[in-house]
């Protein structure tokens, strides 16, 4: 019997695959809520990379901890070992050590691995004001691996260019990291049809792997800047039975994971359902 | 008040209307906590009440503090990072705000704020760092983030302005009627804008006898001689966090982005909740039973 499980959500696919990235030792931060982030973590500690070290608000080192609406804060803070607050944090980990990974998603991004939290229309005058970037503008050069995830692979999120660079990987190669005085990493994004890789200036990204029953045509099709495309192009692995079942019965019972991939309208009502299933859960 | 009076003043307690002798029309205010946790709301919903308008606010991650603020019109202009009400979505009214042309803003990266606070505090002009290369903040705005060459290396640094508010408002756990603030659990960069603003305002839920913070005195993350007031109020972060004693509160959150949608509605929301005391106010949202679950809520944990 196969070890890879048919029976999963696109939304678990991209937690799965943000969790592989995760190497055992890596240090890892959670900005701000962004329930795949916090779910591939945990995922990834309890299972191929326990020693991994997390900070999440500011608890610093927390344990694993079952992601709920509620009380995720709560969780995370009980579990460390200390407490630092946000300027600790970016001098240490930020500035400092480094971070390893934070996946990231944005309004746009670009060939050039340009992100966009700000605008979408004419900076002055937008369309849309974003939330903004908070720490993107720094670390999405500084961290060793860039990790953008992105719910919903289209031609209006991976644009030909932004409309406003925010923050920006600034230099792409291992060579031209290491000449900066950067550590060099990858910069990838993780979508609901693929993983693309960006290793070189000048170089578009590529198709790293397309998710199972997707094509190439439908990434090449819903990405608005050019792809590298190889002659075969890998099948992204599949999360297994066992990450599937730990997925669900214990770090995310509430299906907090499917929020980032859920239209806006569907949200409140979806938030709704989490929190009665947890007061339940909780004899509140 | 200079730091001599700071610390010859052994009794700072005040009530929430005291606040107007501190904060002014047109004053710079930097508003404390982060995401959506430990924002100083029971003061961001007195200066609304007090009817304080044409503030710059400061905000590195702001959420509904920021939102409340400038729905109700106290704000002509915004320095921020961030500002998001993060799973319920975008702020309404600072996005309506935005769009429109109303709010004048000075957005730039949530480490240059917290950099520039950093270097009032320490009294400097400036402070040098790795900056973000390649982003259109460095050619949108240089009059923040400014090219230099390390004088000992030669290394290209980017060095950003002290930051000085006028005031800094902050909520936490636990003060002495001194001043020295006690913070358990997650927090900002609310140590940062004490050390630069000008006059600095804390609410708390609970004041203490001095022997109390004695007790955990690790606890006590900002000492007396940077704050000029302190005013109890339990439940002031509500309806964001104040980890570990209370989670924030999603059903109010929930009703604020429905009543925030548009300006009409907006009203009506600060009729019902914000324009009363804060007992009325906590009344409003579920009173005790309300509370109490959010209490309880923050020790009912899973660890797996």
């Amino acid at each position: 019997m196969s070890k890879y499980s048919d029976d999963y959500s696109p939304a678990e696919m991209v937690c799965v695959a943000v969790a592989r990235e995760i190497e055992d030792g890596d240090i890892l931060i959670l900005g701000s809520f962004t329930p795949l982030a916090f779910v591939s973590y945990v995922l990834a500690k309890v299972t191929h990379a326990p020693n991994i070290m997390y900070m999440a608000y500011s608890s610093v080192d927390a344990g694993p901890f079952q992601l709920t609406f509620g009380t995720y804060e709560a969780a995370a803070t009980k579990g460390g070992v200390a407490r630092w607050n946000m300027t600790e944090c970016i001098h240490s980990l930020y500035l400092g050590v480094g971070v390893d990974v934070e996946p990231i998603s944005s309004i746009q991004i670009d060939g050039n691995g340009n992100m966009n939290l700000s605008v979408v229309g004419d900076y002055q005058k937008p369309m849309l004001r974003g939330p903004g970037g908070a720490g993107a503008p720094e670390v999405v050069k500084l961290h060793r691996k860039m990790l953008g995830y992105f719910p919903s692979h289209n031609k209006r999120t991976l644009v030909p260019k932004v409309d406003f660079i925010t923050g920006t990987r600034w230099k792409i190669s291992n060579q031209e990291r290491l000449k900066a005085g950067l550590r060099p990493g990858p910069m990838k994004l993780i979508t609901n049809l693929a993983v693309l890789t960006k290793e070189e200036e000048g170089r578009p990204f590529r198709i790293a792997s397309v998710h199972p029953g997707i094509t190439v045509n439908d990434v090449v099709n819903n990405t608005g800047f050019e792809l590298e495309v190889a002659k075969d192009v890998p099948e992204t692995e599949k999360p297994t039975k066992e990450q599937i079942r730990i997925l669900r019965e214990q770090v995310d019972p509430y299906g907090m994971v499917a929020f980032d991939f859920m239209p806006g309208k569907e949200r409140p009502a979806y938030l709704k359902s989490i929190l009665e299933k947890e007061i339940k859960a909780l004899g509140c | 008040m200079s730091t001599r009076d700071r610390v010859l003043n052994q009794n700072k307690v005040a009530k929430l209307t005291d606040i107007g002798k501190l904060i002014k029309d047109g004053d710079s205010v930097a508003v404390g906590g982060a995401w959506l946790s430990s924002h100083p709301m029971a003061l961001v919903r007195q200066i609304i009440r007090s009817g304080i308008k044409n503030l710059h606010l400061m905000t590195i991650l702001g959420s509904v503090d920021i939102d409340m603020l400038v729905g109700a019109g106290c704000a002509e202009r915004l320095m921020f990072s961030f500002v998001s009400m993060e799973a319920y979505g975008l702020p309404p009214n600072f996005r309506r705000a935005v769009e429109k042309g109303n709010l004048k803003i000075d957005e730039i990266s949530g480490l240059a704020i917290i950099i520039g606070f950093e270097a009032t505090g320490r009294g400097v002009p400036f402070l040098p760092y790795r900056g973000p290369s390649g982003s259109d903040f460095l050619k949108q705005r240089p009059d923040f983030y400014k090219q230099i060459k390390c004088p000992f290396t030669g290394e290209d640094m980017m060095a950003i302005p002290a930051i000085k508010p006028d005031v800094a408002i902050i909520h936490a756990q636990r003060a002495d009627a001194a001043g020295s603030i006690q913070i358990e659990g997650t927090a900002g960069s609310d140590l940062e804008l004490a050390k630069a603003a000008k006059k600095v305002i804390v609410t708390v839920e609970e004041i203490v006898p001095t022997d109390v913070l004695r007790e955990n005195p690790f606890k006590t993350k900002i000492p007396r001689f940077y704050v000029d007031m302190v005013i109890e109020q339990p439940f002031g972060a509500h309806p964001t966090s104040l980890v570990p004693s209370y989670v924030g509160d999603p059903w109010h959150m929930m009703k604020y982005m429905e009543m925030a949608a548009s300006p009409e509605s907006f009203k009506n929301y600060l009729e019902q909740y914000v324009m009363k005391s804060e007992d009325e106010y906590l009344e409003a949202i579920g009173g005790l039973k309300q509370t109490n679950l959010l209490k309880k809520l923050a020790r009912e944990v899973k660890s797996l």
